[in-house]
């Protein structure tokens, strides 16, 4: 898989978003700066603790996977659309790399910028309050799983969207609603009706945040709701990685399927 | 060795608008080919069939042996295309772009970083090396993207209309380069509207109208389809009658004639060898001869006449009635046009 001709594309990928800072990493850097400061600080000084943890602190990991998802998402959607709309991506196209070294290595560079934005944003999170990493392994998997799935469904919306417009529309109004109603800024434990919980569990942000809160402070409400019947609501997080490992897969069989069939990329 | 390029009765539609009809080409290795046609007779989507940019809606499309989509990869590595279009990175400086488009095809990084400044310096460009696409003239653009077609070391180059809208200057100098190439032993495909340039650097060409293939020849053989015509000053006028006399007496060898005053035109298959006998034929019925002159068919008449029709642009397979009559729709062609399948 790692031919000569991937890491020519993975580089050139990284490359793009490496050489830009301004455009990509600072954003989210400040943006968080923000977060931290009013949700964090300024109103989390009047908020109790959260499942046994301060507001500002319980808030780090629900961040951290807002901005990689949306910056792995971003950058996959934004590199796929852009080069079809100047029609560069055809370099790619016309080379004898197969559909899944493209995939896959579109798919990998945008990983790879939602975790450095993961872990600009930890570090941001980290002058604001004292962090602690829990479960590191299961951090780091849950990290590249969900940057990755984020990438995969960013190269559809590169291959669907129709104008830049577009790719605004797929991030503000699908994106980040899901990602605020997933258990960022609340834990499920405060819900008082199973109804509101049930919703919630639909929501698969719900999953992917509590997964890095877990990794990250040792918390999930997945264990504390009991979406696994007793003896086995311990495995709650192994369980959620494991889902999202499989939607994962998925969503990048289909990316492979959509570039070979050509759609959005060939007459 | 298979064939650079073979084609068996390759469609391609987009709708009920076919923009190949069952076209069977045959370009081999080493060949300099051309691809002529009007605007619209489906040269850019061969083309892009064979790079993958099109997917054929029928029929079998090979490179080198491989097939297009089943061993695309085999396809693709063969082939180095200079598009009409300027399809380039903007993100990267144009040495970059030429790595990067090495690299995709296997090509290491150090070799890759080599190999661009090689084709940098052989278009021209090579002071350029650290600019953007975007800062580049259009001459430069141009050579860009015959600098990226080489890059990847092809033995098949597609140049898709090279010379459209570049100075002499540049186009001289292209054409130096390409048959240089081809020398070399690169098999060359060209596209181009300028009936010179392929006159003059193809060994055969391919006449293109409404996606089919009108005919293949050596531009030597498409001349010698013509017609000449011999235009001839007589020293007194032709009276209306005389006129109708001439025209039913050098009919055995005569297409048409035409007068004019003392001026004769005479269009014949061979100027050469025919106006001896018309000048001893029209001494005969009495006209004395002022001037003679015999005007060779150019290829661009030629090719005019292969592509004359009412609608050179559309063919709709709805309309592909009874008769096998093209519909024409005058509406779509610059639609086609503007998303570059022209």
């Amino acid at each position: 898989m790692l031919s000569v001709g991937f890491r020519a594309l993975f580089r050139r990928e990284v490359l793009r978003f490496v050489r830009r800072p301004k455009n990509t990493f600072m954003p989210p850097a400040i943006t968080n700066v923000l977060y931290f400061a009013v949700f964090g600080l300024i109103l989390g000084g009047r908020i109790d603790q959260i499942a046994g943890f301060d507001y500002i602190l319980f808030i780090v990991p629900g961040l951290v996977v807002l901005g990689a998802i949306s910056n792995a998402f971003e950058n996959a959607s934004f590199s796929i659309f852009h080069g079809r709309w100047n029609e560069y991506i055809h370099e790619t196209l016309t080379s004898p790399l197969s559909y899944a070294e493209m995939v896959v290595a579109y798919v990998a560079a945008s990983a790879v910028r939602g975790l450095i934005v993961g872990v600009i944003i930890a570090v941001v999170g980290r002058l604001f309050v004292p962090i602690s990493i829990e479960h590191g392994l299961f951090l780091v998997a849950t990290m590249v799983v969900i940057t990755a799935l984020f990438a995969g469904f960013g190269i559809i919306g590169g291959l669907v969207a129709r104008d830049f417009d577009d790719l605004t529309v797929m991030n503000q109004f699908i994106l980040r609603p899901l990602v605020f109603f997933g258990a960022v800024f609340y834990s499920l434990e405060t819900f008082e009706q199973s109804w509101q919980i049930q919703i919630s569990l639909v929501n698969p942000m719900v999953y992917m945040v509590d997964s890095v809160r877990y990794g990250l402070l040792g918390h999930s409400d997945l264990i504390g709701v009991g979406i696994l019947p007793t003896p086995y609501t311990e495995f709650a997080p192994l369980f959620a990685l494991g889902v999202l490992t499989a939607a994962t897969v998925l969503v990048l069989a289909i990316d492979v399927y959509l570039f070979k069939i050509g759609y959005g990329l060939t007459d | 060795m298979p064939p650079a390029i073979e084609t068996t009765d390759l469609v391609k539609e987009y709708g009920d608008l076919r923009a190949l009809q069952e076209l069977s080409l045959t370009v081999e290795e080493g060949e300099f080919f051309g691809l002529l046609g009007p605007n619209g007779a489906g040269k850019t989507t061969f083309i892009n069939t064979l790079v993958g940019l099109v997917r054929k809606s029928g029929g079998e499309a090979r490179v080198f042996g491989h097939d297009v989509e089943a061993e695309y990869r085999q396809a693709r590595d063969a082939i180095g295309l200079a598009p009409q279009e300027f399809n380039v990175d903007r993100f990267f400086p144009i040495k970059e772009v030429l790595m990067h488009k090495a690299g995709y095809h296997g090509v290491p990084e150090d070799e890759a970083a080599e190999r661009a400044d090689e084709v940098l310096k052989r278009v021209g460009i090579y002071d350029k090396r650290d600019e953007r696409f975007d800062w580049l003239s259009g001459g430069m653009k141009r050579r860009l993207l015959l600098a990226r077609a080489l890059v990847t070391d092809p033995d098949l180059l597609i140049l898709d209309e090279p010379t459209a809208g570049v100075d002499v200057q540049l186009r001289h100098d292209l054409w130096e380069l390409v048959t240089e190439l081809n020398e070399e032993g690169t098999t060359i495909l060209l596209t181009t509207h300028y009936i010179e340039e392929a006159e003059r650097l193809c060994d055969r060409v391919a006449i293109m109208n409404e996606g089919r293939k009108v005919t293949v020849a050596t531009p030597d053989e498409l001349k010698e389809r013509g017609t000449d015509t011999i235009s001839v000053r007589l020293e007194s006028g032709v009276s209306a009658s005389a006129a109708a006399d001439l025209e039913t007496d050098l009919g055995a060898y005569a297409h048409e004639v035409t007068t004019t005053g003392d001026s004769l035109e005479v269009r014949v298959d061979d100027g050469g060898s025919t106006a001896p006998q018309l000048l001893n034929d029209l001494e005969a019925r009495g006209h004395e001869i002022a001037d003679l002159e015999i005007t060779r068919t150019s290829l661009e008449e030629i090719f005019v006449d292969l592509t004359r029709s009412d609608d050179r642009t559309v063919t709709r397979s709805s309309a592909s009635s009874a008769d096998g009559a093209d519909e024409a729709d005058e509406s779509r062609p610059s639609e086609r046009e503007q998303e570059g399948v022209a």
